[in-house]
């Protein structure tokens, strides 16, 4: 039987660091980077959205005069954790338990642009869906205690989307696994084997097989491997213990240099990866993986990632976008979570304020120029999916990948018309 | 205290020559007579300002919204009384009142009272009549006869001391009265007294000066008189006279005030009254509220100079935010900056823009007089903000500036003063009056009540309101100033930042209720507060209560070295150990005042030994004290000071049941003030009459005091020795382990908590019984387990309820200290928390392994090891060279613009130096070190820091101690960092090693030598680990100080090298641009 083949291009530039430096720069530049770009995208709307408001900025503010204004919310938030905890007098009071989720009631909304802050006022927007570092109109107008009530706010929507190419009858299937997390106690060796044995084939009657030469593209949206952190505090290690902790990536090596010989691949750094921490995460190093890395059809990416294969158009990340906003907002499950990111036009709008991130100068590669028809988040406790459609047309297949370590589940897309389901891989009987 | 004004007077009609006292204790009282006239500017000038004013309508139109509200018509018409909340009380010499006091003519004293009313008028009362005296022993045999003549006499003396003076007549009266001195205890009820009224008071000073070195009397000869009550300030007398105590409510009925013809203040209520028409309501019910006054928050920045500190005679006033609050609200009234050039809008605040600094001034001058605040705070006003305006002022000679002050046209005055205390050592300031406003700064207030390691706004405000503050360096404010009106807007957004945070602090730590309510349990004025001793609260009371009885009191300055020192507080010696039992704490509840109020110790009790022996007094009616003094009973004689103490802590006990009655939060706030005041003001009289220096010392009070307190301990020791023992029924026999002040701590030997409780219940009860009243033990609290390392040292947890500890409790051990690093404390704090909460002694020895470890191997974050002193003087005026002080002279010599000036501290951390190098040498600023790796000196922070009280904590409970933690294997590695400023590297060159195994490499590989080649995977994942642990710091740190600078698209300036992350954050900057270029080196 014979694979099918795709077209596969690469869009990850905006997200490789390349020459960047850390000369000293701060975080207020990425910030007005993203202001620049978010504001001349939602002025050009706010033309029809209140023709007859004048538009400011929160320094041209006057008390009763209703107007629109553009910026960066800031919420303010009295459990958020800080770092100048670890040295409040009282440190050992503090519970060694952090809590899931720091939304409180008290939390509070501030609209800053470069000339100012103002707190917002009213009901109409409310704190727990909202985090730091959207930017978002809002229409409104300042009451004489100085805070600013909103009347309404407009965000940025979906943006623009290339055309969803011809339809081909054939079905043609990517894979989308995260989570392997080999080295972990959780992950089953056995377990991530069967599923490169379905990849590649090897596995089921000549149906099955069938359907495994319709995959044509495999993608790892990180945490493929779990680095015993303990090793690396800092102290200086045992030769012994160093190449233990480099165990799990020859394991994965194997495995990979298994699928690559087959099939493309791309695997995407997560946060447990030997990769850095802050967003966007650089590939991991080619080095580490002395087998896999000589076929072309391996192919390590950035995280945050981003390609089209076959003329569609995916994004998709490891899952700490989603994650933080799980942390610091709330919805009822994690594609609203991924939804917002996209009307908000921002990948990962917490970045930098609770998510790490790389301090550009000049740029801010999370901005979501173009609409992708396929919208994924890597470890995520549970499979979950929905099509989302924008006001112009547009339509996104969101998919929450989860952890395959945890549940054994990876997810088929079929190209022909994003549908999804899942492949299980249990390899105990449930009772 | 020297009367020295640097503004030109007009010839003063001089009063007496200027005392002249080198160095004023700290409880010198001294009246200063304030010529109305003198401080007044001439008509020219007047109308010179008035012109001035016309050409700033525009100012005056947008200050006018702030005025206070309108008077309505019932005062307008006179028709009403004026009730009104009074804040502050002083006086001046004056033309005495015509209408009201026909009799008088001459200078004479006029009380002026200044205050609020409920409805928010700002009210001047002006009290005539009050005249002031003191009294004499009168000599024995002296008729009617001879006083007159004694009179004139005097009135002779006096002409003579005074000669230039216009004062008609200086001793007004000669009174003959039947009073009693406070000291000893006498038979006899009364004695004849002469009351010497005289007509100024500064002259009360210089008659006692005549009467102390003695005057001629025909038929007596060379006399000298013992002085009564001839130290009490005007003001005071004038309070205790009238039963006034400070912040309480004063009514002026309708028809006994006149309205003034010509008004000399700025307050919308002036009028003049007689002094026996004032009514003085006590501080309860409706008058125990507040007035809604006005509190100004203000702050000032100044441009620099490059490397030098501020100086008014040469740098520009360049920013004033303003920040007024009306008493009980949450929300401040205004808020506005004026600015030197253009600034851009803020949200909220009335930004005021002027072309010229003289324009910023006046229009402050201008606010303050529209607004008319009661009360001024900011934070270190005093010291700085106040004159550095004043001279600033002075130095562009405007001349107009100065007149702060609710007296129309009447400048601020200016004294240079020395305060010197034993506890703050001496300081010299400028002491600014601006009068009938309080002056309340916050940074004194501080100093005064807290102990803290500093007291810089960013730290108390991170201490207190766990709010960090963005500190801007006096170098970068010229640069924004220069910028464009952005910057100075930043500048405009810090500077209010500034003027906010002491309005927090002060409703935070509720300032106004516990000081406007320590006035009144003391009676003294708010202003003596903050501006005086501890002891002039104590004397009056003392005076108060005196006068009731018709005692009075001398004024015997004794030099308190001649009665030597007594012997202090004893402590049961401390069976130091680790105690795993509930240890129960008794207590004596406020010992030393139930100890006089139990024996009655006064100084109208004390019988000499000489009167022991006359008097023939019956031993039944008298304490014998332990150490050996002779006190009457209360049958014979009810002491005062036991009298004042019984008040105090009744009142204490009404406010604290009131207290928990009260549901309004403005009424608790009251009450809880109330009854903190009255605490403290118990506690301070014992050591009023220990105080050698103070205004009415008797050793033989103190001492007896401390020898009761003393035997006591001994006695509960004893009786819970004698009674809790296994002969008596009991389990266990008790057993005493400590004994401090006023308490005792016992093990029982159970080993539940609550039956430790119980027992100790009732210990306390049985005990109590065995005492007199009022004094009495009680059963507070149970430590367990309990850490006991030394008398005055120990650490345990804290129950009060038998189910769950209430907190971890600490005494005297280093987790304060200000001069230890944080990392002593964090390590103290945390094998604590190991030791008591988690029970893990194993746990906390390898805690403390580890950290040493760290400490050698060069991981310790910089902040933990950062030392931090005060630059009190230059390096010359120092005798000993000390590490901080030759710090700041190498950094002036590197950079004059960001070294430490005095008043600053002085962060330092001790580096590796040639071997040799004095301990002094060997200090470096954090910074400096950070950006050259310099590398520090780890056996410095072991030996000198870290050892001493770790093993303080470990020797109760470890073996060798010693041994185990300070020199163990993990003290074997260390790693030092090489500076990349010394001299040899700039020999050295650069060459790549492996990452590996750190050979040296050749033929252009990059990375690894061929031999490591086989290990790429391991080793990157290494040092992609150390990148990726540095970008979660660098996040988390950066983000955190947009957060403090409450901003999002500006870049951090904070340099507060107070902030405890600064140097992390610094660090973490830098070490990630090292660990980038490493990462690098992998793509080849």
């Amino acid at each position: 039987m014979e694979r099918v083949q795709s077209s596969y291009e690469s869009q990850d530039e905006p997200f490789e660091i390349g020459k960047e430096m850390y000369r000293g720069q701060q975080y207020s530049q990425i910030y007005y980077a993203r202001l620049r770009l978010m504001r001349t995208l939602l002025y050009s709307l706010v033309s029809q959205w209140k023709p007859n408001s004048p538009v400011c900025t929160v320094l041209g503010l006057e008390e009763g005069k209703e107007c629109v204004v553009v910026g960066t919310l800031f919420k303010n938030m009295k459990l958020k954790p800080c770092i100048l905890d670890e040295y409040s007098k009282e440190r050992s009071v503090v519970p060694l338990v952090k809590p899931h989720n720091f939304v409180d009631d008290d939390d509070y909304l501030v609209l800053e642009d470069e000339s100012g802050r103002v707190k917002l006022g009213g009901n109409i927007i409310v704190p727990s869906v909202y985090v730091t570092g959207i930017v978002v109109a809002i229409h409104g107008k300042e009451t004489g205690a100085g805070d600013f009530l909103v009347q309404e706010v407009l965000e940025a929507g979906l943006p623009p989307q290339i055309e969803f190419p011809i339809k081909s009858r054939e079905d043609r299937y990517v894979l989308l696994v995260s989570g392997l997390s080999i080295g972990s106690s959780k992950s089953n060796p056995l377990q991530f084997q069967l599923l490169v044995d379905h990849i590649t084939g090897h596995l089921g009657d000549e149906k099955e097989q069938s359907i495994a030469s319709q995959i044509v593209h495999v993608v790892i949206a990180g945490n493929s491997v779990e680095i015993p952190r303990g090793l690396l505090n800092g102290q200086n290690l045992a030769s012994k213990d160093l190449s233990k902790m480099a165990e799990p990536v020859k394991e994965l090596d194997i495995l990979l240099n298994q699928i690559a010989a087959g099939l493309p691949l791309d695997i995407m750094p997560g946060p447990c990866d030997p990769a850095n921490f802050s967003l966007p995460q650089q590939a991991l190093h080619r080095c580490l993986f002395p087998g896999s890395s000589v076929y072309n059809t391996f192919r390590s990416c950035t995280n945050p990632h981003c390609f089209e294969l076959d003329g569609i158009r995916f994004l998709g990340t490891s899952g700490q976008n989603v994650d933080d906003l799980d942390k610091y907002s709330e919805a009822k499950d994690k594609l609203d979570f991924m939804e917002r990111t996209l009307r908000w036009r921002h990948l990962a709008p917490t970045a930098p304020n609770t998510l790490g991130c790389y301090p550009y100068t000049d740029r801010d590669p999370f901005f979501i120029q173009n609409c992708p028809h396929v919208y994924f988040v890597g470890n995520q406790e549970k499979y979950d999916t929905r099509v989302i459609k924008g006001s112009e047309g547009q339509s996104v297949r969101l998919i929450c990948v989860p952890k395959f370590s945890e549940n054994g589940v990876a997810v088929m897309l079929n190209l022909r018309d994003l549908e999804c389901h899942t492949l299980s891989f249990g390899t105990q009987f449930s009772p | 205290m020297n009367k020295t004004n640097p503004r030109k007077r007009p010839a003063p009609p001089s009063q007496q020559p200027p005392t002249k006292q080198a160095l004023a204790p700290e409880d010198e009282f001294v009246d200063e007579d304030v010529f109305l006239e003198e401080t007044l500017i001439s008509e020219d000038e007047e109308s010179a300002i008035l012109r001035d004013m016309e050409q700033r309508q525009a100012l005056a139109a947008r200050l006018s919204k702030w005025t206070r509200p309108r008077l309505s018509q019932d005062y307008t018409s006179q028709s009403c009384s004026i009730l009104f909340q009074q804040l502050e009380i002083d006086y001046v010499i004056g033309e005495s009142h015509k209408e009201l006091l026909p009799n008088s003519s001459g200078p004479a004293a006029i009380i002026r009272i200044f205050g609020v009313s409920k409805e928010g008028h700002s009210v001047c009362c002006k009290v005539h009549g009050f005249e002031p005296y003191f009294y004499i022993s009168c000599p024995p045999g002296m008729g009617p006869d001879d006083i007159s003549h004694f009179h004139q006499t005097l009135e002779a003396r006096m002409r003579e001391a005074n000669r230039n003076s216009n004062v008609g007549r200086f001793v007004r009266r000669v009174e003959m009265v039947q009073r009693r001195s406070i000291m000893y205890y006498q038979q006899i009820k009364s004695h004849p007294f002469l009351k010497i009224v005289v007509a100024l008071p500064t002259m009360v000073a210089s008659c006692r000066g005549i009467l102390d070195r003695g005057i001629q009397l025909d038929g007596l000869g060379m006399k000298s008189f013992m002085t009564y009550e001839s130290n009490v300030l005007f003001a005071l007398r004038f309070m205790i006279d009238c039963s006034i105590v400070g912040g309480n409510w004063i009514e002026i009925p309708a028809g006994k005030y006149k309205k003034a013809t010509k008004s000399l203040s700025y307050c919308q209520l002036e009028f003049d009254c007689l002094y026996s028409d004032l009514i003085s309501h006590a501080p309860e019910g409706e008058y125990s509220k507040m007035a809604p006054f006005r509190i100004l928050s203000f702050d000032i920045e100044c441009a620099g100079r490059k490397g030098h500190f501020p100086e008014p005679t040469q740098d520009p006033v360049i920013q004033i935010a303003n920040l007024v609050t009306l008493q009980g609200e949450d929300q401040p009234l205004i808020r506005n900056v004026m600015t030197l050039n253009t600034c851009s809008p803020i949200v909220g605040v009335d930004v005021m823009s002027f072309d010229k600094e003289e324009e910023v001034l006046l229009a402050w001058r201008d606010f303050i007089r529209e607004v008319d605040p009661d009360i001024i705070i900011g934070y270190n006003i005093c010291k700085f903000d106040l004159p550095y305006l004043i001279e600033r002022a002075a130095a562009l000679k405007i001349a107009e500036f100065p007149i702060l002050g609710r007296i129309r046209n009447s400048r601020v005055r200016v004294k240079d003063t020395t305060f010197s205390s034993r506890q703050y050592g001496t300081r010299e300031s400028k002491e600014i009056s601006i009068e009938g406003r309080v002056q309340f700064d916050l940074f004194q207030v501080m100093q005064r009540d807290y102990k803290l390691s500093s007291y810089s706004l960013n730290s108390v405000s991170a201490h207190f309101l766990s709010e960090q503050k963005e500190d801007v360096h006096h170098s970068i404010i010229s640069d924004l100033q220069n910028g464009n009106a952005e910057t100075r807007r930043r500048l405009a957004v810090y500077c209010l930042k500034d003027a906010y945070l002491p309005q927090r602090l002060l409703d935070k730590l509720m300032f106004v209720y516990n000081y406007v309510e320590m006035a009144r349990v003391t009676g003294v004025p708010i202003s003596f507060l903050l501006s005086r001793g501890q002891s002039i609260k104590v004397l009056s009371q003392l005076l108060r209560k005196a006068k009731q009885k018709n005692l009075v009191i001398p004024n015997a300055k004794q030099a308190g070295s001649e009665q030597g020192t007594f012997e202090g507080a004893t402590v049961l010696e401390a069976r130091a150990g680790f105690y795993e039992k509930p240890i129960a704490t008794l207590d004596f509840a406020s010992l030393y005042p139930s100890i006089m109020m139990a024996y009655n110790l006064c100084y109208c009790t004390l019988v000499t030994p000489e009167n022991a022996r006359n008097l023939n007094i019956p031993p039944e009616s008298v304490y014998k004290t332990p150490s050996g003094e002779t006190f009457v009973k209360s049958n014979l004689q009810k002491g005062i000071l036991p009298e004042i103490l019984e008040e105090l802590l009744a009142a204490r006990k009404r406010a604290k049941a009131d207290l928990k009655e009260a549901k309004d939060p403005l009424v608790k706030a009251v009450l809880d003030g109330r009854q903190l005041a009255l605490k403290i003001s118990a506690n301070s009289v014992y050591g009023f009459t220990g105080a050698t220096i103070g205004q009415l010392p008797c050793l033989e009070i103190s001492s007896s005091v401390t020898s009761y307190g003393r035997q006591m301990i001994e006695h509960t020791k004893k009786l819970v020795e004698d009674k809790f023992t296994t002969t008596n029924g009991y389990e266990h026999n008790a057993e005493v382990i400590y004994g401090d002040t006023d308490s005792v701590m016992v093990q029982f030997g159970v080993s539940a908590v609550e039956e430790a409780m119980n027992l100790g219940r009732e210990a306390a009860e049985y005990i109590s019984g065995t005492f007199i009243k009022p004094i009495k033990l009680e059963f507070e609290k149970i430590y367990y387990p309990y850490l006991l390392i030394s008398k005055k040292r120990y650490a345990g947890l804290f129950w009060t309820k038998p189910d769950t500890f209430d907190k971890m409790d600490t005494k005297g051990i280093e987790t304060v200290r200000r001069d230890n690093c944080l990392l002593v404390k964090n390590l103290v704090t945390d094998c604590l928390h190991k030791i008591l909460i988690d029970r893990d002694v194993p746990g906390a020895v390898q805690y403390v392994k580890n950290a040493i470890s760290d400490l050698l191997m060069n991981r310790m974050d910089l902040s933990l090891l950062v030392i931090t002193k005060g630059l009190t003087k230059t390096g010359d005026d120092y005798e000993v060279k000390t590490a901080h002080v030759e710090l700041a002279e190498r950094m002036r010599k590197r950079d004059a613009a960001t070294a430490p000036n005095v008043g600053d501290r002085v962060p330092y951390v001790i580096i590796k130096a040639a071997k040799g190098a004095k301990a002094y040498e060997k200090s470096e600023d954090p910074i400096y070190v950070l950006e050259n790796n310099i590398p520090i000196d780890p056996q410095y922070y072991l030996e000198n820091q870290i050892s001493k009280p770790i093993l303080r904590i470990f020797e109760p409970i470890l073996k060798n101690a010693s041994k185990e933690l300070l020199h163990g294997s993990h003290t074997r590695s260390i790693s030092i960092s090489t500076p990349s400023n010394s001299g040899i590297m700039k020999f050295a060159k650069k060459q790549f090693t492996c990452i590996g195994c750190k050979a040296l490499l050749s033929n252009g590989d990059r990375t690894l030598c061929s031999h490591c080649k086989g290990r790429e995977a391991e080793l990157y994942c290494k040092t992609v680990a150390q990148v990726s642990d540095l970008e979660i710091l660098f996040g988390r740190l950066w983000t955190q100080c947009q957060e403090c600078q409450g901003s999002l698209h500006q870049d951090v300036l904070c340099t507060s090298r107070d902030c405890p992350i600064f140097y992390r954050r610094k660090k973490a900057q830098k070490d990630m641009a090292e660990a980038r270029v490493q990462l690098d080196r992998w793509n080849f």
